[in-house]
């Protein structure tokens, strides 16, 4: 038992050398790497999906999708849900985020590797303490960007099958399907979301028409909803460039006097 | 009809007969008048792009001029006006020569507004039958409608008048005082609804206000007749025709008038603006004191200031206003003053800010400058024109001289059923 | 309902689009006269649209006007001139308004983070020129600055001094928000901690005074609500760009630099069909997506969701949901144009 605690870890190591996508994607053979709305964590590979088409165009300078040539490219359908609302009655369907989180390979390795049942014990209660692991996702584990402390990782995560999430009852609840856990707590939000007034959709506006729901974790980091001082819910991206200067005009200092002189007054 | 072209090619003939100076002048006109057809050519084949507008700044150099010259269309009922409805006997001479005016100054606007255009081979889509004419709701299609007008009643009445006077043959006093009486009203409202053209925006704060077409008028009547003062005593110089001194005393108690007015509601606008300094001022403080270093204007408005107070202040002395060599010289300093005034430091902070609070400078292009250079070029080469034409007439010069007695009274037969 | 017809049709293009090219690649080696074609095809930068165009066109009547045969000649005539332009098969619909539908939008201001993403894909998905010498932008997106009130502007840093304060220390500074908004922001990330971010666009007022103001009414509201212009009877005397309380409208000042590799095929007459110069264009909700039932390019591609469009008339509509339910407001009420586009809250 103990060679294989130790053959393990190394086989998922060597699963993650393997792995085919680099972890910062860059522009490969194929095609550029997009992100949609979270960067790193949204992201599309270019290809043509018919002749002259793409499935997507993306920004020349921040390399987000600018345009999706099939919206529903690589969906997969969101499933029931527990509420009668709009998607009841129309086609809906989401990304899987399954794909993008286990894009290295970590959510297999995760199940194989340490979270098998036997190398990582199950902890004896949900009581916040630091982390040893998964550093780079939670850099403070007491000081978790979410909740301000009245929650912790098990809260959200399946204590024993890792590749889940819980609900309530302890059910497992997909990655694919993050609002049923999210609308644990975000009721309010959940409801909007549902209205299709929180959150995202692409594809058919109109009664009937299909749609690419986007869920929950597609736009916000479910580790670091406060970014910081911001308090935005959004990790920040690089904008896109600003308007060229209209015609006569060399800089745009005067847009920078707010803290100077207005109009002909003194003071 | 033999007679009517006989008298279009002895007035221009009169017309194109003239000394060095003359055909120095003419040829100093033409000119200009080439580096307009140029400038034309090259916005019509590479677009408005030549000139310095922008989406910021979409209405620039080509409508101020527009805008001033309604002005000075509009001023030629100043001397109509008198004439006819004070029986003022020394202007009603030249009454002619004020309709000459505003010939060329409507011909002037047309071109403007051609020049502003992006699509000018599309001007027909206007035109009512064959294409949409978008009236009474668009105040343009309004424009359109009494600047045409304009134009008609002046060339009509100028010219009926004229021929009258070459014919030798009394004027339908009926027919002709008509078209007079309405073209004093008219006037009027050339420039009344080129002023609703740009105060029904309330996305363009500045021009908001009712104040507008009151503005425009005494303006028009300030910088018209300064003009006409000066065209009438060039004309008292290089022609004949004798104008008496009680005409210009008249025009420039009418400028003095005006003037004043015209300060006062300039000065009404500033106060009612900047008291409250609310956004919506803020085109106004652009032109008066620039916004965070951008002051393009400042000095333009200042200048134009300078000279509008001034030359008010000076015609307001009889002594002043009465010298003949003098006045002349203050009638340029309120032409040029209200030029600036009702031109570009009316246009242009109108547009800036942008309705969203954008502010971006304009600066005219050469291209601009050929174009508009070029028109007032064509304005005055038209006048003059018109005016020796019309001055031979009047002179008795240029009249019809019979040939065939017997087809004269054929056509003499014509003209009094008409 | 619509969205497999729009697939049809794409899918049609697409098959003729390749027989064109193959037909091209054929002809070329063997026939001198379409070396022109396959020039065109490759060329990166399309042929100066004012060359191709027919007189017919310039002596077509307002689209409005048209009856149906005028309407499907003057498509042919522009099918034909933009697929030699561009080098591919371009699709020009008349998709008309769908009866039931008054398109309304809104945007959540309290989630925008001024990317400036919509305004990228709006160029992307619309065919307005782009490059140095004449970039149009339909979106406008704003940075209003916040900042604080200070404590030593509270007292006596005012003027006039003598006799009390008349205008405090803390006006004429970011305290609260400024009103005069950036326009040219470049900054590292977004979103700032001190800002906001207000985009702006076409409003779809159910009172434009564009349309008022127009002397020729190319500019007019069509049935479900967008204000849309027909390019080929503009003649470009920009009344209309005065009179739009939201600068709106952007006017084509030389002949558009449109790209033929970046120029989307799927166009609408009144929408996003290459334009010529000396025409005024505006943001027409995608009109060429949104009567095909698909959303808007903007609301699509909005990172965070801020962007929300659906039919005004129907109370299950997205759109409708947020009027019942958020705080929302229009832009520059005062002016009784009546927005169609809403900002909201949460």
């Amino acid at each position: 038992m103990i060679s294989y605690r130790l053959f393990a870890p190394l086989m998922g190591l060597s699963l993650l050398a393997a792995s085919p996508n680099p972890v910062s994607g860059e522009a490969d053979l194929e095609g550029k790497q997009c992100f949609e709305s979270r960067k790193d964590l949204s992201q599309v590979q270019q290809r043509e999906i018919k002749p002259g088409v793409t499935n997507i165009k993306c920004s020349p300078t921040t390399g987000g999708v600018l345009y999706w040539g099939d919206p529903f490219d690589g969906t997969i359908p969101m499933g029931d849900m527990p509420v009668e609302a709009d998607y009841s009655h129309e086609e809906a369907v989401v990304k899987p985020r399954e794909p993008q989180i286990d894009r290295n390979k970590l959510l297999t390795i995760c199940s194989m590797a340490c979270h098998n049942g036997e190398y990582v014990p199950y902890p004896e209660n949900k009581l916040a303490r630091p982390l040893t692991m998964h550093k780079d996702i939670v850099p403070d584990a007491m000081q978790l960007k979410h909740g301000k402390q009245a929650i912790w990782c098990l809260d959200c995560h399946h204590a024993a099958t890792r590749t889940k999430l819980i609900d309530n009852y302890g059910n497992e609840v997909s990655f694919n399907q993050p609002q049923i856990l999210c609308g644990k707590c975000h009721g309010q939000v959940y409801r909007s979301w549902r209205d299709g007034i929180h959150g995202k959709r692409i594809g058919m506006w109109d009664k009937g028409g299909k749609k690419r729901w986007w869920v929950c974790t597609e736009c916000h980091n479910p580790h670091d909803v406060q970014q910081g001082e911001r308090n935005s819910g959004f990790a920040q991206l690089d904008p896109e460039p600003a308007p060229i200067l209209p015609k006569g005009m060399l800089n745009t200092d005067h847009e920078r006097g707010h803290g100077q002189d207005h109009g002909g007054t003194t003071h | 009809m033999k007679r009517f072209f006989q008298f279009v090619f002895d007035f221009l003939r009169a017309s194109f007969s003239g000394g060095i100076f003359f055909w120095g002048w003419m040829l100093f006109l033409s000119f200009f008048i080439m580096l307009w057809v140029y400038g034309e050519y090259v916005q019509i084949a590479n677009g408005m792009i030549v000139t310095g507008l922008n989406d910021q700044v979409s209405w620039g150099f080509y409508l101020a001029n527009f805008v001033f010259m309604v002005g000075v269309a509009a001023a030629a009922v100043t001397v109509v006006f008198p004439a006819y409805v004070y029986k003022h006997k020394e202007l009603h001479k030249i009454v002619v020569l004020g309709e000459m005016l505003a010939i060329a100054a409507v011909v002037m606007c047309l071109l403007f507004v051609t020049a502003h255009m992006g699509r000018p081979d599309r001007l027909w889509h206007i035109f009512p039958v064959i294409g949409i004419f978008n009236w009474p709701h668009a105040m343009l299609t309004w424009d359109v409608l009494v600047l045409t007008g304009y134009l008609a009643l002046n060339i009509i009445g100028g010219f009926y008048y004229l021929y009258k006077k070459y014919t030798g043959k009394p004027v339908n006093k009926l027919f002709y005082l008509s078209i007079v009486y309405i073209a004093i009203v008219w006037a009027l409202s050339i420039h009344t609804v080129t002023a609703f053209l740009i105060n029904t925006m309330p996305a363009r704060p500045m021009w908001f206000h009712s104040m507008m077409p009151i503005k425009f008028i005494t303006t028009a009547f300030a910088a018209g007749p300064s003009l006409i003062i000066i065209v009438f005593l060039l004309v008292r110089k290089f022609t004949p025709m004798k104008i008496a001194d009680e005409a210009f005393h008249l025009l420039s108690q009418i400028v003095v008038w005006c003037l004043g007015i015209a300060l006062f509601l300039t000065l009404s606008e500033i106060v009612t603006e900047l008291y409250p300094s609310t956004e919506h001022s803020l085109g106004l403080q652009y032109l008066m004191f620039g916004h965070h270093g951008l002051d393009a204007l400042v000095p333009f408005f200042w200048t134009a200031m300078a000279l509008m107070i001034s030359s008010f202040i000076l015609l307001l002395i009889p002594r002043v206003r009465k010298n003949l060599l003098l006045l002349p010289f203050i009638c340029l300093a309120v032409f040029v003053g209200i030029y600036i005034e009702k031109g570009m430091a009316l246009m242009i902070p109108g547009v800036i800010p942008t309705p969203i609070g954008e502010f971006a400078e304009y600066f005219p292009t050469h291209i601009e400058f050929m174009i508009v250079g070029g028109v007032w070029a064509i304005g005055f080469f038209v006048l003059t024109v018109l005016i020796k034409g019309a001055v031979g007439v009047m002179l008795g010069d240029v009249r019809y001289k019979e040939q065939a007695s017997h087809r004269v009274q054929g056509e003499q037969a014509n003209a009094v059923a008409t | 309902m619509s969205s497999q017809i729009n697939k049809q049709n794409n899918h049609n293009s697409r098959a003729k689009d390749v027989s064109r090219r193959d037909f091209l690649r054929k002809a070329g080696t063997y026939s001198a006269a379409s070396l022109t074609g396959a020039a065109m095809l490759l060329s990166p930068r399309p042929a100066r649209a004012t060359k191709n165009v027919t007189w017919a066109e310039h002596f077509q009547k307002n689209y409005r006007l048209m009856t149906d045969e005028e309407k499907e000649e003057a498509i042919e005539r522009l099918v034909k001139r933009y697929s030699e332009e561009f080098g591919k098969k371009v699709n020009v619909n008349d998709t008309p308004a769908i009866d039931g539908v008054l398109f309304g939008y809104a945007l959540n201001i309290q989630k925008c983070i001024g990317c400036r993403r919509c305004v990228k894909a709006c160029v992307a998905e619309n065919n307005q020129s782009r490059g140095d010498k004449q970039q149009i932008e339909w979106i406008r997106v704003m940075r209003l600055e916040k900042g604080k009130f200070s404590e030593e502007d509270r007292d006596n840093s005012g003027y006039p001094q003598d006799f009390g304060i008349q205008v405090g220390g803390n006006a004429y500074k970011p305290a609260g928000v400024v009103l005069e908004g950036q326009h040219y922001y470049e900054a590292d990330k977004v979103p700032e901690k001190d800002a906001f971010y207000l985009p702006m666009q076409c409003m779809q007022c159910e009172k434009p005074p564009c349309v008022k103001v127009c002397p020729v009414r190319t500019t007019y509201r069509d049935p479900d609500g967008i204000v849309v212009i027909d390019y080929n009877w503009c003649i470009g005397c920009r009344m209309c760009i005065g009179a739009c309380p939201y600068w709106a409208r952007r006017f084509n000042w030389g002949e558009p630099d449109l790209p033929a590799a970046d120029m989307n095929p799927d166009t609408h007459y009144l929408g996003n069909r290459p334009r010529m110069k000396g025409v005024v264009e505006k943001c027409t909700f995608c009109i060429q997506r949104t009567r095909k039932g698909r959303w808007t390019g903007c609301v699509e591609v909005c990172p965070v969701g801020a962007r929300k469009l659906g039919n005004l008339l129907d109370p299950d509509s997205d759109v409708r949901k947020i009027l019942a339910t958020k705080k929302v407001f229009r832009l520059r009420a005062d002016l009784n144009t009546y927005p169609k586009f809403f900002y909201f809250m949460n």
